[in-house]
């Protein structure tokens, strides 16, 4: 017996489906860039899917005020489809197939997170359509050899690496971690990340376990945590995991004088549902509103261009997922623009090409497709607001310990 | 290892988790159906709470019988108007029926509410016990579960109410040609049911952040809790419960939090082969 009931049913409905879809992709020259996403808008990511959705239609409004893009000299009219795939992995990858064979788009999105990502680039690749992921970062993902998939965000280890050296410098006292992931795509890589680079540094892992999906209680490893009395806590997840860790830790009287969550600080969510208990906690990100990147290709030439849009549509900060899919689709519009057409393989090589700088920073794609490596910001809950840790041009706080 | 911390977590993790499963074993063990709202009905009393607590300050439990009340009267309604014409059909009907009533409430809160995880922070500490930890909220939750069980189960036993359900649990035929109202004891059951998940999100959203995401971890506890500790017996949910929260709590220290949920489920396994009726479980009702 599954923990969840209805993936059962929605399989069996999804499965009918796929043996329905016809195959081929269906070739479109209909003077719009048509731009495919299969968006969690429901199930366990809907939150994450919602926020992929906000943002592009932000970003599809100034584009429209705009009246297109520009290509080959033509405002060219960009046109969105998408569809909820419920947060099912396979429904994703037979919705990123329809996109393709029945509505005809040039380009595809990727939905949250790299577990799902994976799926969605097999269809891609199978049938040569771009792929741009604004939400994955472990290099098993790109690490698949393929050619029409690209991503905005930088690898996990980087991320990790960061904060692992900011800490180290900071805490000359620091000699243990304990580390704690989510068993799943992103949170496991980030906790094996961690295990990598603590062992590197000279610091001992003296507890390193996984929970499963769907945990509802982390009273037995924070147990075992804090028996272990490690210098620096690590946990990995997503949200609602990371706050009910946490409120765990400090239920148990499990501190320690660094507690690092991945990615939690980086969500306004987090520091919401934790209130006094989430100041303190460290994260490290893949960009933050204070950063402040100008001269940028697109709709948004500033950070602070964007920020305001944001704050002015939404009431609330961006965070890095909001920015970095704003910031593929800037990437898209230039290879666009370079290709001088929506044909897939000439957009596919523009997009290989890619040298751009966006508000959200520098967007230059590696060779396994991921955006190179750069300076992330190290950032830590302080009297419940987020505050800037690293890198030192945009830190507006040193680090606080827990005491 | 420090076994009394281990032991203190699975029993208030097993009180909670008892208090999750209450109604949906009443509902089974009475209607024969398997409710797939179950979980959306907890969310939605976890709900209801924040937002009123958000709004007012006032202590959350204050909201606890208000909240109750108001999915008593959704459960009512959800019997009377939706599952009452189907309800003896085979189990696969109703469990189609409230899976497809499920997706649109499930659907509903997602968009009028998001699935942001939200959680009253109202912070109350932790008392050591001769050096046991126990977390203030957790145990306030762990009483009120007991509380509402107790109840439950004194209701049963002995309000007109109560004897009528156990009645048409044992033979609707029977209890039928006595004169009870078959069919609105139904809804009465449905809405007990939704009562208890309603105060039971009340309880939750204390303890866990609340969101739509969780729906389908709370019916799938609350099937596991019913198959331990035996289908449509206020006391075998609460061994049940019990039973899950302590093993959990154990396999999770011993052998690591990823297998905790794993031992669960073969316990579950070993128990519909051996003893299908649970651990506490009996063929009739009370």
């Amino acid at each position: 017996m599954p923990n969840d009931i209805r993936p059962i049913a929605i399989a069996a409905i999804a499965a009918a489906m796929a043996a329905a879809a016809p195959v081929g992709a269906r070739a479109d020259d209909d003077g719009v860039l048509k731009i495919g996403a299969p968006l969690a808008l429901t199930g366990g990511l809907a939150d994450e899917g919602k926020k992929q959705q906000d943002v592009w239609n932000l970003w599809l409004d100034k584009v429209k005020e705009a009246g297109g893009i520009s290509v080959g000299g033509e405002m060219l009219p960009v046109e969105f489809v998408e569809y909820d795939y419920q947060t099912e992995g396979n429904r994703a990858g037979q919705l990123a197939e329809k996109l393709i064979t029945d509505d005809g788009v040039d380009v595809l999105m990727a939905p949250f997170g790299s577990g799902h990502t994976k799926i969605v680039s097999a269809v891609a690749e199978r049938y040569q359509v771009p792929l741009i992921a604004c939400v994955s970062s472990s290099e098993a993902v790109f690490d698949q050899g393929f050619d029409y998939l690209f991503g905005t965000l930088a690898p996990n280890a980087g991320v990790v690496d960061s904060i692992t050296a900011y800490l180290k410098d900071k805490m000359p006292e620091l000699k243990s971690i304990a580390i704690y992931g989510r068993d799943d795509v992103f949170p496991k890589s980030m906790a094996a990340s961690a295990q990598a680079a603590a062992e590197a540094a000279g610091i001992e892992v003296v507890y390193n376990e996984l929970y499963s999906v769907g945990t509802m209680d982390h009273a037995a490893a924070i147990s075992a945590i804090k028996a272990a009395d490690p210098d620096w806590i690590y946990m990995t997840g997503y949200t609602q995991d990371l706050i009910l860790g946490r409120k765990q830790m400090a239920d148990l009287d499990a501190e320690a004088p660094a507690i690092t969550m991945i990615t939690g600080p980086a969500y306004r969510e987090f520091t919401d549902g934790l209130g006094p208990l989430a100041n303190g906690v460290s994260s490290a990100t893949w960009w933050h509103h204070a950063t402040n990147f100008t001269d940028g290709v697109g709709v948004w030439p500033t950070t602070q261009d964007f920020y305001k849009d944001f704050l002015d549509r939404f009431g609330s900060d961006p965070d890095y997922v909001h920015a970095s899919c704003a910031a593929a689709a800037e990437a898209l519009v230039s290879a666009v623009t370079e290709a001088g057409s929506t044909d897939k393989a000439a957009v596919r090589d523009a997009l290989a090409k890619t040298d751009i700088m966006t508000f959200y920073g520098p967007i230059k794609f590696g060779e396994n497709g991921m955006n190179q490596a750069r300076e992330m910001p190290i950032i830590q809950v302080q009297d419940e607001a987020i505050k800037v840790l690293y890198p030192p041009v945009i830190a507006n706080a040193e680090l606080e310990l827990i005491e | 290892m420090d076994v009394g911390q281990i032991l203190a977590n699975g029993i208030v993790l097993g009180a909670l988790y008892a208090c999750i499963a209450v109604g949906f074993s009443l509902v089974w063990g009475v209607l024969n159906v398997i409710n797939m709202l179950h979980g959306s009905f907890i969310i939605l009393g976890g709900y209801l709470t924040y937002f009123a607590w958000a709004y007012s300050g006032i202590n959350p439990v204050v909201f606890l019988p208000v909240v109750a009340l108001i999915l008593y009267g959704l459960g009512f309604a959800v019997q009377y108007l939706f599952i009452n014409k189907v309800v003896s059909a085979p189990v696969l009907t109703t469990l189609t029926l409230t899976f497809g009533l499920d997706m649109i409430l499930y659907n509903v809160m997602t968009v009028v509410f998001t699935a942001t995880p939200r959680r009253i922070t109202l912070d109350l500490g932790s008392v050591d016990f001769f050096g046991v930890i126990l977390p203030v909220d957790r145990v306030v939750g762990m009483a009120l579960a007991l509380i509402l069980t107790g109840l439950l189960y004194a209701v049963m036993r002995t309000s007109k109410i109560g004897r009528a359900i156990v009645a048409v649990r044992m033979d609707r035929q029977a209890a039928e040609l006595m004169g009870i109202r078959v069919n609105r004891i139904y809804a009465i059951t449905f809405g007990i049911g939704a009562l208890m998940a309603g105060a039971a999100g009340a309880v939750f959203a204390m303890v866990f952040p609340v969101t739509t995401n969780l729906t389908g971890a709370f019916l799938g506890k609350a099937f596991v809790i019913c198959v331990i500790g035996g289908l449509g017996s206020v006391p075998g949910a609460l061994v049940g419960g019990l039973a899950l929260g302590i093993i959990e709590s154990f396999s999770g220290y011993v052998l690591g939090p990823q297998h905790a949920i794993t031992v669960g489920f073969v316990l579950m396994l070993i128990l519909l082969v051996v003893r299908p009726t649970g651990l506490v479980g009996v063929k009739g009702y009370e």
